[in-house]
């Protein structure tokens, strides 16, 4: 393959996968998170800490430093939890500008001009496989997640946690492994980004653009449905490619058309055909 | 430790931005309050008011406080088919895809802003810019003040108008119990349109005094949205006084924090304080939520 197809190739597959993370929370848990780029960020610079203090290989190192924004994950679940519904959406927002302003000005992790990573970058084409090693992570997680009890009492939970509650199924617990499972896959994306570029800055690894990229996906693909994230991932790549050169025009399109899928298409483009389906049995 | 003048100075500057806080997080927190809207393209309705305070002292060089009515208005005119187009049609599909919508729109605008203006940093000018202020150990900029001063003004008038107007009753009406008001005559969705342009107003206000005050970019947006939602959660949704007493205090402690930590931290004060205030003391919005 050519370097061009490989890295968008990579690209397609990093999205995708960032995105079947957050669909697991929003479309079937309910929690619409808008701190994406924080579990992103914390993986990519563990992983950077991993490969330069500990001398960690990548292989190693990418699973490893997903665990560290798992970790987060658990140890802001408190804040996170304690209001219902869209406290949690605002309160992800708040933790990723925290994390990036903390980057900025603590010296400790290289400060506003960020940390390079030690040794040579891998090649094109074995970051390219590790992406599709994470992407099969991805699915073989969201295969168990979406099948078994824990998806039905995921689903219950976000419908009516108040009933769920009091049928038994405890609420806290199963919000919290979807939160801990979703950062754990969005720090290994980030992990494997920060091994692309060799190396992390807070304005771009924690920076608000993955987690629009990533919103943007799920919702224009179609939230809570299987085949959402690809299409949303396909139709978002190809939309920035088309407009690689005016990066401002094209997040305010993307914006745009955010806004006009909630509104007139509110299940994406996964569900365009049984939606149409539906127009055309009622006439 | 810094001196005490420092210090001083450092906290009653505090206080003061508090004020303008009180009044951007009040736009908000009616907003979710009456129409429970998170609205997340606040901070850009705050940049927007920065703009038009921008260009409106530019081309007809008048002082930007005597301008703040004209914002204002114009703001509170340019939300309304905003809300029409976007908001209003979304009614009665929960507090998810109005939240999304907006978030849309805080992108768009962003970019728009991006787009229109660059990224240049900007500040409004007066001719008593950077002209201190001084009382014994304490020197603050008279900018601080006069944005203190018309901020409590502006929070005051929205007191009074929610408590003591006809409109104020119908919007009471509307947050209580939308149903039970639409029965008894309230148009609750003329309401809700009011509620989105007047929290759009005071957020545009507050770009002005902000822009005075300080500078703003096409992206500082989201964390005056952010710090104002701090303030909502301290001081209770729809609480005017709450809003007033919440913003005033973080004001204060981001300023503290800002003197101890340095200055590249005031924002992050902020923001830490609202995780921990989501974690250890949520009662104002379970309250106003549980039902």
């Amino acid at each position: 393959m050519s370097d061009y197809a490989l890295e968008l190739g990579f690209r397609l597959l990093l999205l995708i996968s960032l995105a079947e993370a957050w669909n697991l929370l929003a479309g079937y848990g309910g929690l619409v998170s808008l701190g994406t780029a924080s579990f992103f960020g914390v993986g990519a610079y563990a992983l950077v800490g991993l490969a330069n203090q500990l001398g960690v290989p990548p292989a190693l190192a990418v699973p490893v430093a997903g665990l560290a924004a798992a970790a987060l994950a658990a140890l802001m679940s408190r804040p996170l939890f304690r209001l219902r519904g869209l406290y949690f959406t605002v309160g992800t927002l708040a933790l990723a500008e925290a994390l990036r302003l903390f980057m900025i000005n603590n010296t400790a992790f290289g400060g506003a001009t960020g940390l390079f990573l030690a040794g040579d970058a891998p090649s094109l084409q074995s970051l390219f496989l590790m992406a599709l090693a994470l992407l099969a992570v991805t699915t073989l997680v969201m295969a168990l997640a979406t099948r078994s009890r824990f998806s039905i009492l995921l689903r219950a939970v976000r419908d009516d946690e108040d009933a769920a509650a009091q049928i038994g199924v405890r609420a806290f617990r199963i919000k919290l492994l979807a939160l801990v499972v979703a950062s754990w896959l969005t720090g290994m994306a980030g992990a494997l980004q920060a091994l692309k570029l060799g190396a992390v800055e807070p304005y771009g690894t924690f920076g608000v653009q993955w987690t629009v990229a990533v919103l943007s996906i799920v919702v224009i693909g179609g939230q809570g449905l299987r085949a959402g994230p690809v299409l949303g991932a396909v139709f978002l790549v190809a939309l920035s490619e088309l407009l690689a050169d005016w990066p401002a025009l094209h997040l305010a399109l993307n914006g745009l058309i955010l806004i006009v899928v909630i509104r007139f298409a509110p299940q994406g483009l996964a569900g365009l055909p049984s939606a149409l389906a539906q127009r055309r049995g009622r006439r | 430790m810094p001196g005490l003048e420092l210090v001083a100075s450092g906290l009653v500057g505090g206080l003061l931005l508090g004020g303008m806080l009180a009044l951007i997080a009040l736009g908000l927190s009616i907003a979710l309050g009456v129409m429970r809207l998170v609205n997340l393209a606040h901070g850009e309705l705050l940049v927007g008011g920065a703009y038009l305070g921008y260009f409106l002292t530019q081309a007809t060089g008048i002082d930007p406080f005597a301008g703040l009515g004209v914002v204002a208005v114009a703001m509170a005119v340019i939300a309304l088919p905003l809300h029409r187009l976007l908001v209003a049609p979304l009614a009665g599909q929960g507090m998810e895809a109005p939240m999304m919508t907006m978030f849309g729109v805080s992108i768009v605008l962003q970019n728009l802003y991006l787009l229109a203006f660059r990224a240049d940093t900007r500040a409004i000018d007066t001719p008593y810019a950077g002209r201190p202020l001084q009382w014994g150990p304490i020197t603050v900029p008279l900018t601080y003040l006069i944005g203190f001063v018309v901020s409590v003004v502006a929070v005051a008038a929205v007191h009074l108008l929610v408590s003591r107007t006809a409109f104020g009753r119908d919007l009471r009406a509307a947050s209580a119990d939308p149903v039970a008001a639409a029965t008894l005559g309230v148009d609750v969705g003329r309401v809700h349109a009011l509620t989105f342009s007047l929290g759009a107003a005071c957020a545009a206000m507050g770009g002005v005094l902000v822009g005075t005050a300080f500078s703003f970019t096409p992206n500082t947006g989201a964390t005056w949205l952010l710090v104002s939602f701090a303030v909502v959660v301290l001081g209770g949704i729809g609480n005017v006084f709450g809003t007033l007493v919440a913003g005033l205090t973080l004001g204060v402690l981001q300023s503290a924090g800002a003197l101890v930590l340095g200055d590249g931290y005031r924002d992050l004060v902020g923001l830490v304080l609202f995780l921990l205030a989501l974690a250890f003391r949520p009662q104002g919005i379970v309250a106003a939520t549980a039902r």
